[in-house]
């Protein structure tokens, strides 16, 4: 038994997880192997803050890595909730119609051309990445749109051949390439967490915050199309415009995240489930919750990643699928019962 | 006064070997309950999705409320025509009254909200179908009769004149099969809605259904009154099968005989042994 989801209990749970996430973010931002004084930081006005290591370590490297991981984290848990929705398939994840091995794919060629230059601050590894991600994600939504309208088998089988076969190429690639060459990528792979400056660090924010709002926008037509896409134009949604918003921006927000920081797996599949067995399937609330709580999930398992093997880092990705898996696990099993779409 | 739904000369394929439908005109007028009954095949589910607009004629013409069918923007279709199709489990554990409430997402205000106008429609609708006492439970934990009404109430909540339904009844038990055709003549008789039903329950469609659409597997078709629509010859012929015809009061009623029915060929001989 549920209450019916109203727009002023929307905004206070929304407020409040985003009261948790800032908390968080803090508390995270003051653990690390160094240990950081806030007042040393901030406090001492006449100080020059350059020759300050307490803001050196705070502002400069702690503080980017952690909003860093923030955006990171909502962008695959919103991602990951508008692919469930459009592909109607609780096993979807953000990476399921080949945007992993498109942005891999592009991430080892940059790697192996030996690229030196920076565009707006970001290495050519990110920019093929992003490139790679979103070529991917529209060949296999052109792939699919040849077999006829928007079918979700074929969106499906387009994306894991195209994965398997851009899989192949990555695999190939790597065997003839050197080793600290094959090193470099596969901790990209692993999906890694570094240390950004503050305006691609805002450019990221800004793109990701404007896919999720362009998504929660959409998001009563999301409930709709979960029940298939006759029922949902029957009732008077017009699927194609919103099937193409949502795969749009789904996919953009989730090449960002691949971009800045790599292959960072099971966020975007365990943070929409979390959030569903607890509040409900809404995505006028499923989409805002996953995106602050896929936020916060991130910032913590980095800060574990940058911890656990002190004074070596982790990359995250490994932390998300070893914390995330059983957590998941134990949800899941205190929840089935109340939820039927497992049964 | 002319009919509400006009349908001209409709063929469609779905291949160009074969016609599933061939040049068929028929109208419904307003407040009917017409009944589309015939053989697997027959095309009786095409053509509910021809006049829901999920399927294109290959030739001729549906009107719906005077105007062609392809002349309606996907909003303003849905005004006009609910679609019941066959009810299923859905992904995610949508509430009753959750799902309800998408009938009304095309009048959702700016924040993705419902206005208590459509608060009130939707309680009607599920006061109407009966569904309000299990309206926050879970869809996945209703049985099959009780999704189906819930379903039925996510069209009565869309507040159309036109209803379709494809196969309401088909996995339901006798009471529950009787309980959606008493629900829909109540909501034809009370609300004054056009409702067309896809049925294979010949017995409950002369039952309930004020005119019969009888389709046959070879492209024929026959329209009217159920006694002008359904006697015993001609349900033998469309249906290729052996029928014993009987009657209670007003009501006829269809059997089937196979050929391993015992005794069948003493009643055979007298086809209305009432």
């Amino acid at each position: 038994m549920k209450e019916l989801l109203i727009p002023r209990k929307l905004v206070m749970r929304i407020a409040s997880a985003g009261i948790v996430l800032v908390a968080v973010m803090f508390v995270c931002s003051l653990i690390g192997t160094e240990s950081v004084s806030l007042k040393a930081a901030f406090g001492g006005a006449g100080q020059l803050p350059t020759v300050n290591p307490d803001y050196e370590i705070f502002v400069k490297v702690r503080l980017p890595r952690i909003i860093l991981a923030a955006i990171v984290g909502a962008a695959l848990a919103c991602s990951g909730v508008v692919f469930q929705a459009l592909l109607r398939n609780p096993l979807a994840d953000p990476y399921i119609l080949g945007i992993s091995s498109g942005a891999g794919l592009g991430t080892i060629i940059a790697v192996l051309s030996g690229f030196n230059w920076t565009l707006w601050g970001r290495s050519p590894i990110a920019i093929f990445a992003f490139a790679g991600a979103l070529g991917t994600v529209w060949l296999v939504w052109f792939i699919s749109r040849l077999t006829g309208k928007f079918h979700v088998t074929g969106l499906l089988l387009a994306g894991v051949v195209v994965n398997a076969f851009f899989s192949a190429v990555i695999m190939f690639l790597i065997s003839v390439a050197k080793g600290e060459q094959v090193y470099a990528t596969i901790f990209w792979l692993m999906g890694n967490m570094t240390e950004e400056d503050f305006f691609v660090l805002w450019m990221g924010a800004g793109c990701v915050l404007a896919g999720i709002l362009a998504l929660f926008n959409i998001s009563p037509q999301l409930n709709v199309l979960s029940f298939g896409e006759e029922d949902a134009r029957n009732i008077g949604i017009n699927t194609a415009r919103i099937q193409t918003i949502a795969f749009a921006a789904a996919a953009f927000i989730t090449a960002i995240a691949v971009s800045l920081s790599g292959l960072v797996g099971f966020v975007g599949l365990i943070v929409p489930h979390a959030v569903r067995l607890v509040w409900g399937p809404d995505h006028r609330q499923l989409l805002p919750l996953s995106g602050i709580i896929g936020a916060i999930f991130l910032v913590v398992a980095d800060t574990l990643a940058r911890i656990i093997v002190a004074p070596a880092q982790l990359p995250v990705g490994i932390v998300t699928a070893m914390v995330g898996g059983p957590f998941f696990l134990v949800l899941l099993v205190r929840h089935s019962r109340k939820v039927s779409w497992l049964k | 006064m002319s009919g509400i739904i006009e349908v001209e000369n409709l063929s469609f394929s779905y291949t160009p070997q074969s016609t599933v439908l061939k040049d068929i005109s028929f109208e419904v007028m307003p407040g009917t309950l017409l009944a589309v009954a015939g053989p697997n095949g027959a095309g009786k589910s095409t053509l509910l999705n021809l006049l829901c607009g999920t399927l294109t004629p290959k030739s001729g013409i549906i009107r719906i409320d005077a105007a062609a069918i392809e002349s309606y923007k996907t909003e303003a279709l849905a005004k006009k025509v609910a679609v019941v199709r066959q009810e299923f489990v859905p992904v995610f554990g949508f509430s009753v009254i959750e799902m309800v409430l998408m009938a009304r997402t095309p009048y959702f205000g700016q924040l993705g909200f419902e206005s208590k106008a459509d608060r009130q429609i939707v309680n009607e609708a599920l006061k109407a179908t009966d569904t309000i006492q299990f309206a926050l439970r879970p869809l996945g934990s209703l049985s099959g009769g009780e999704r189906q009404r819930v379903f039925i109430a996510r069209a009565l909540a869309q507040n159309t004149t036109i209803l379709l339904l494809d196969e309401p009844t088909s996995f339901l038990d006798l009471k529950h099969q009787v309980g959606i055709y008493d629900l829909l003549k109540e909501a034809q008789l009370e609300k004054g809605k056009t409702i067309v039903v896809v049925t294979q329950d010949i017995n409950l469609a002369a039952q309930y259904a004020d005119e019969i659409l009888l389709l046959g597997a070879d492209n024929s078709y026959h329209i009217g009154k159920i006694e002008d629509v359904f006697f015993p010859e001609q349900i033998e012929k469309v249906f290729g099968v052996k029928i014993f015809t009987g009657s209670v009061g007003q009501e006829k009623f269809f059997l089937p005989l196979g050929k391993f029915a015992k005794d069948s060929g003493q009643i055979n001989s007298k086809p209305n042994s009432s």
